[in-house]
């Protein structure tokens, strides 16, 4: 069966200033799939994610989402039409609770955001239990919970995750990343960008290798686990 | 005794107008993500208008006042786009120095143009020097008890909105964090509008009890403010909302009694001395630069 297409992204080129940071990158989600973008520091993921939440000026290229043109719309548009980027770094707000920050997150979600309250305290029970607890008290493993937690809240078509697990130990990312299955699961479509790459590749439907700002090598996540390039050059594999 | 009880509630009453002025100034500090040395100056604009409106209309109290508060509000609300650039690349110097123009700017039209550069009074009415009570030989004044009321009034309706509404909520985001703020889909741009428009707000209305407690008003009043505003700024934290309402009453306080008490007027070197104390000991002031 044919999958519809979420997102679409088509020879997107960005600059900063004169530093080219993507050139000519196309990437396709479709409904329902895990899909990772693997690659070094400064390859260019996070410029990628950004630029397509609208954060990041679009050189040339086209970014399609759910049919709908959102090359040049601004952020606050692409994140109401359903898009959400939990960030590298979490971004969380230290000095709101925990309750006020999964708020924010449903800043644009119309209807009644206790039935997302109710679907997210199901999956992170460690947040009810912190509901009034300032944000930046958490640990951070339950920051990054939070981070993702806040995400959905704007119940999204879409989610975005910058490196969720930098800067966790090894045992929360193994968590982190069940939890990224046990969404997929209940539905929610995904693109990761993570320089955990056999983890990420693990857990994902399809995956993308960045170069330095352009893709080199893309297809379905085994494939490309036991794809003898990507060992070498991500996960460990012998140098030459 | 007596008249210490009302060298008090004068003193609370300018306190609570110097709070007024330093929680918009922090406001636009905090949400509109710049350095509002002009903020003061627009205040002072704002009593030209509340008298001028005044005069024109026979005393009529009802104009002078809506006058006022929709000066602030409407001077404070165009200035939004002069600092636009700045505070979109969180130029805080920059726009301190284009605040600083723009006061400049302000005052000379002030000096210039308006009354042709004479002093203003304002009408006996809005002063309302009256006396509402009396005890011994010691009054307090109906111009007091609205101040001090009114600024009860504003400092509900401003905390409610801030940590009891989604407007709020967005507000105090983006003074943590510009970045995530937009992430979530906060619209940057109208959001700090808004700020510019509560901050002009609150601008008015303490513009109005100004006008009741000074009783004139010149071109010079508003470096005289703005200084002020900036020094319980950083006395209290720069940004702390909540702290710079604190410090700005301590400061009230501590000018209140000073002219009360001391032979000559001694306020401003006791108040900037008290500044510049606690930034030697504490350098993000009292409450430190908190959201």
């Amino acid at each position: 069966m044919a999958k519809s297409n979420v997102l679409k992204v088509e020879d997107l080129h960005v600059s900063y200033g004169p530093i080219k940071a993507l050139r000519g990158v196309s990437i396709e989600v479709n409904e329902g799939e895990i899909v990772v973008l693997i690659g070094a520091n400064g390859a260019g993921k996070t410029t990628l994610v950004e630029t397509i939440l609208g954060i990041t000026h679009v050189s040339a290229g086209r970014i399609h989402f759910m049919g709908e043109d959102i090359t040049h719309k601004k952020t606050e548009h692409i994140v109401a039409s359903g898009i959400c980027l939990i960030p590298e770094g979490r971004g969380i707000l230290p000095l709101m609770s925990v309750m006020e920050n999964l708020l924010l997150g449903a800043h644009h979600f119309k209807g009644d955001p206790s039935e997302n309250l109710k679907l997210i305290y199901s999956l992170f029970p460690v947040l009810k239990e912190r509901t009034n607890q300032m944000a930046g008290t958490l640990s951070g493993g339950e920051q990054q919970m939070l981070s993702v937690a806040r995400g959905l809240m704007s119940a999204p078509k879409l989610m975005m995750l910058d490196e969720p697990s930098l800067g966790l130990a090894p045992t929360i990312v193994k968590e982190l990343f069940r939890r990224i299955i046990d969404l997929n699961r209940a539905g929610y479509t995904i693109l990761l960008s993570e320089q955990n790459a056999r983890q990420a590749l693990q857990c994902a439907h399809r995956g993308y290798v960045f170069g330095t700002g352009e893709i080199v090598l893309s297809g379905n996540a085994q494939k490309l686990v036991s794809s003898s390039k990507v060992q070498q050059a991500y996960l460990g594999g012998s140098c030459e | 005794m007596e008249i210490f009880i009302a060298q008090l509630i004068n003193a609370i009453a300018l306190g609570s107008i110097y709070a007024l002025l330093v929680t918009g100034f922090n406001l636009l500090v905090v949400v509109g993500g710049i350095f509002p040395f002009a903020y003061s100056h627009i205040v002072v604009l704002s009593m030209y208008m509340c008298w001028f409106a005044m005069k024109v209309t026979g005393n009529s109290l009802l104009a002078g006042i809506l006058a006022g508060v929709f000066s602030g509000t409407i001077f404070s609300f165009i200035t939004e786009p002069i600092f636009r650039p700045l505070a979109k690349r969180q130029a805080q110097l920059g726009s301190f120095i284009v605040a600083m123009a723009l006061a400049l700017i302000l005052t000379e039209v002030m000096a210039q143009k308006l009354n042709m550069g004479i002093v203003i009074s304002i009408p006996q009415n809005l002063q309302g020097k009256e006396a509402l009570i009396k005890f011994g030989a010691a009054t307090i004044t109906a111009g007091q008890i609205a101040t001090i009321l009114g600024s009860i009034a504003s400092f509900l309706g401003f905390f409610y909105l801030l940590y009891r509404t989604k407007q709020g909520r967005a507000f105090r985001a983006m003074g943590q964090s510009p970045f995530s703020a937009r992430l979530l889909g906060i619209p940057i741009v109208r959001t700090r509008i808004y700020s510019y428009i509560i901050a002009g707000l609150m601008g008015g209305i303490s513009a109005i009890f100004l006008a009741m407690a000074i009783g004139t008003a010149s071109s010079s009043l508003g470096d005289n403010l703005a200084l002020k505003v900036m020094a319980v700024a950083m006395f209290a934290g720069v940004g702390n909302l909540g702290g710079g309402l604190v410090a700005a009453l301590i400061l009230g306080l501590a000018e209140g009694m000073v002219l009360a008490y001391l032979p000559g007027d001694w306020s401003q070197a006791i108040a900037f001395g008290m500044i510049m104390i606690i930034v030697m000991i504490r350098p993000k002031g009292l409450f430190g630069t908190m959201v």
